[in-house]
Parts: C-alpha cells; sequence; structure tokens
C-alpha cells in the first residue's frame, strides 16, 4: 500500500498581498497536490499562486506549476511531481484586501 | 521495574527501557503514526479557537536535510517527526497523538529528540529556541490531568538550559453558543515553574546544522494521574512531589491518554523539533 499524508498549511490565516506559506517537507513522498479552498466568497481571480522548491528549505526557486482555475466552490489546485524534499506555495493575493482560505497538502508515496 | 531494552528482539528498542507491555512505537520511517497538528476546539466557526491554538503547524517526516551538509537523517532511518514554528518569536508548534488507556497503571514515554533553529544564519544560534516539551493529557474517574515539562532553553537574550513544569493552565472559556464546548490554553508562555534542580546543558553542537540526539523518559501513574520520575540523557529527576494541571472530568474524555512535544522560538526563526522514535509502555 502507498502511504499518503495531507497537511493543513493554511487554516484560514488571512492572507493579503504577496505571500509564501511555510516550508514543508515531503521528501518521502513522489506526487504532491495543495489543493486552495476559500472559506469566504471571492472574485474567481482573487488569487495567482505557484509551487516553489527548494534544495534546503531556505533558498527558493519556482517550480513551473501555478494552480489553476477557482471553481464556482471557490477550489483550486497544483499537482507537481519530481520535487525533491521541499514545497512550498507562492502566490499574491489580487482585487481584495485579503483571503481566507485553507491550504492543504495532500502527499503519496 | 524498567525492563531490560536488550531482550528485544528488534534491535531499534534495544536503546530504550520500556515497561513491560509495550503500547507502541513509531518509527517514523514508516509514517506519523496517528501524530498530528494541535488545533484548539471551535463551534460553528474556525474564529471561535482561541487565538493561541489557531495555527500549531502540520508535523512533517523529516530527512534532516541541511544546507551544508546535505541529508543528516534521523537516529534510525532516514526520517523524523519535525515539528517548526513560523519566524515568529513565541510562536509554537505542538503535535499531537490521541489514543486511550486501558487499566489504571503506570505509563512511561520515552523518546530521543534534538532541536536547532532554521540554519538561516552562520552563527551558533544556540539561545534561538525558546524551549521545547512534552505533556500528556490524561483522564480517570476522578479528573483531568496533564503533566507537562518544558525545557527552558532561552528567554530573550537570557539562557535558561533547565526543565520547568506548570500546575495551572489559563482559565477554561467557553467556545461557541450551545454550552457543549469549551477550551483551556495550557502552554501559555506565562505559568511554567522551574524544577528544582533541574537545571541541564544540553548537547546542542556548535553550529546550527549540527544535532545531537537526546533521550527523554517520563514516568506518570495514571491511578492518581501524577508525575513520577524523568530522565533526560545521563540525569533522573523525581518528579513524586510536585504539581501538575488538575481540572474536573470532561463529559466526552473518559479514558483519554493524549501526548504531545512541543517547540516555541525565541526569535524571528524557525525553530525546528526533532522526535525519533516514540515508544510508549506501561507496567500492567
Amino acid at each position: 500500500m502507498r502511504r499518503s499524508y495531507t497537511a493543513v498549511i493554511e487554516r484560514g490565516r488571512p492572507l493579503a498581498g504577496d505571500f509564501a506559506t511555510e516550508p514543508y517537507e515531503a521528501g518521502w513522498a513522489s506526487e504532491a497536490i495543495y489543493f486552495v479552498r476559500l472559506l469566504e466568497p471571492a472574485p474567481s481571480l482573487c488569487l495567482d499562486a505557484h509551487v516553489e522548491i527548494s534544495p534546503d528549505g531556505i533558498h527558493w526557486i519556482a517550480e513551473g506549476t501555478a494552480i489553476g482555475p477557482m471553481n464556482t466552490d471557490g477550489i483550486a489546485f497544483a499537482r507537481v511531481t519530481n520535487f525533491g524534499n521541499w514545497l512550498r506555495l507562492v502566490g499574491s493575493v489580487r482585487g481584495v484586501a485579503e483571503l481566507k482560505a485553507m491550504v492543504i497538502l495532500a502527499l503519496k508515496e | 521495574m524498567i525492563g531490560r531494552g536488550a531482550t528485544w528482539p528488534d534491535p531499534r528498542l534495544g536503546k530504550f527501557s520500556p515497561l513491560p507491555r509495550l503500547l507502541f512505537f513509531d518509527d517514523f520511517d514508516e509514517g506519523l503514526s496517528g501524530w498530528t497538528e494541535l488545533i484548539g476546539n471551535y463551534e460553528d466557526s474556525l474564529d471561535s479557537i482561541l487565538p493561541p491554538y489557531r495555527d500549531m503547524r502540520p508535523p512533517m517526516l523529516s530527512s534532516a536535510t541541511m544546507w551544508d551538509t546535505g541529508t543528516g537523517g534521523a537516529y534510525d532511518g532516514t526520517y523524523s517527526m519535525k515539528l517548526s514554528t513560523r519566524p515568529l518569536r513565541g510562536h509554537q508548534a505542538v503535535a499531537v497523538k490521541r489514543i486511550t488507556w486501558q487499566r489504571l497503571c503506570r505509563v512511561q514515554m520515552e523518546c530521543f529528540f534534538a532541536f536547532k533553529p532554521e540554519a538561516t544564519e552562520l552563527r551558533l544560534g544556540d539561545s534561538d529556541v525558546r524551549g521545547v516539551g512534552f505533556l500528556f493529557d490524561l483522564q480517570n474517574e476522578r479528573g483531568r490531568a496533564m503533566p507537562h515539562l518544558r525545557y527552558h532553553n532561552a528567554e530573550g537574550d537570557e539562557p535558561r538550559r533547565r526543565w520547568q513544569y506548570r500546575d495551572r493552565a489559563e482559565r477554561r472559556q467557553s467556545i461557541g453558543g450551545t454550552g457543549q464546548t469549551g477550551s483551556m490554553y495550557h502552554l501559555s508562555p506565562a505559568g511554567w515553574l522551574d524544577l528544582p534542580g533541574g537545571e541541564q546543558t544540553l548537547c546542542y553542537n556548535e553550529i546550527a546544522t549540527k544535532k545531537n540526539w537526546h533521550y527523554l523518559r517520563v514516568l506518570v501513574d495514571l491511578h492518581d494521574c501524577r508525575y513520577v520520575e524523568m530522565q533526560c540523557s545521563d540525569r533522573i529527576y523525581d518528579l513524586s512531589h510536585i504539581g501538575l494541571i488538575r481540572t474536573p472530568p470532561e463529559p466526552t474524555l473518559p479514558c483519554m491518554l493524549n501526548l504531545a512535544f512541543f517547540v516555541e522560538t525565541n526569535r524571528d526563526k524557525r525553530a525546528h523539533l526533532y522526535i525519533d522514535s516514540v515508544l510508549l509502555s506501561a507496567d500492567e
């Protein structure tokens, strides 16, 4: 059986302007999905975000994957593989002062 | 009576001194084994969570990979459980495992731990972590009891390097409007008491990317929900005389046996607590 683990990276703490989520170690996993789920209604184009990877958890570089469009329930995701050991989501909030969202990282061996 | 670890067939157990009955052995090469982020109680909205309980960070499986030397690995194998704070002075990360007890007896937690600040500066950093600790959250028919132990590493510019305990939490507050939910902040930075004779300098090592594993053993008695003793590395502390947080029993918590680890940062820098492995045993 392949192991999996889901970590809640953000849980309603307001996101505003440019943001980066906390680093998360995931070297044991071979695939990952960052989900973003809005906790309050917001315009559909309120958020740009992309995945970053790191050699050491301190220095970061864009992985090249951005979250897709948000559906009518306020959920979007970005799916990555071959990411090494560290992941984070970097983005910016647009058109609203702040957003409350769940940022959830689903990992699988 | 402490058993002889060398008699266990699994060599990973040889460094422990368990009581006769093993309740769990979590080697984090096999996953997080039920350890999860602590969250405060809520009703109707996440906004009802007491602020200190809103963001205690998910634990992760860490290979302890450093920018200068690569993967440090765990005590056994590659992965340990890592708790990381945000880079905000005073922030806490807490991971909990929730089980229940089957009979009133003595219960002992053993683990190996190490703590380090994030290696963002090429400096010693030995006072960047405010503290690390372990707690039980227990309930028997007479009440709820919460033995807490913290290694108070530093407070501001003051190195502390000593063990602490606490005998009170902040007042339990009602959460939401139904009267069914409450919450009590028991990890407040205020209210810690120095353990008499609890001064102990741990092996921090000499730069932020070198870590040494330390043994920790905490023995409690479920009959009267009290501390018995603890051991850290070569030091054994008699805890039988110290107080602990006690509250009336909660209706939804019979036989609760929770364990939690926590780490607090002393600067605007992430503090990391590594755990590998954790063993819980009982004397009957």
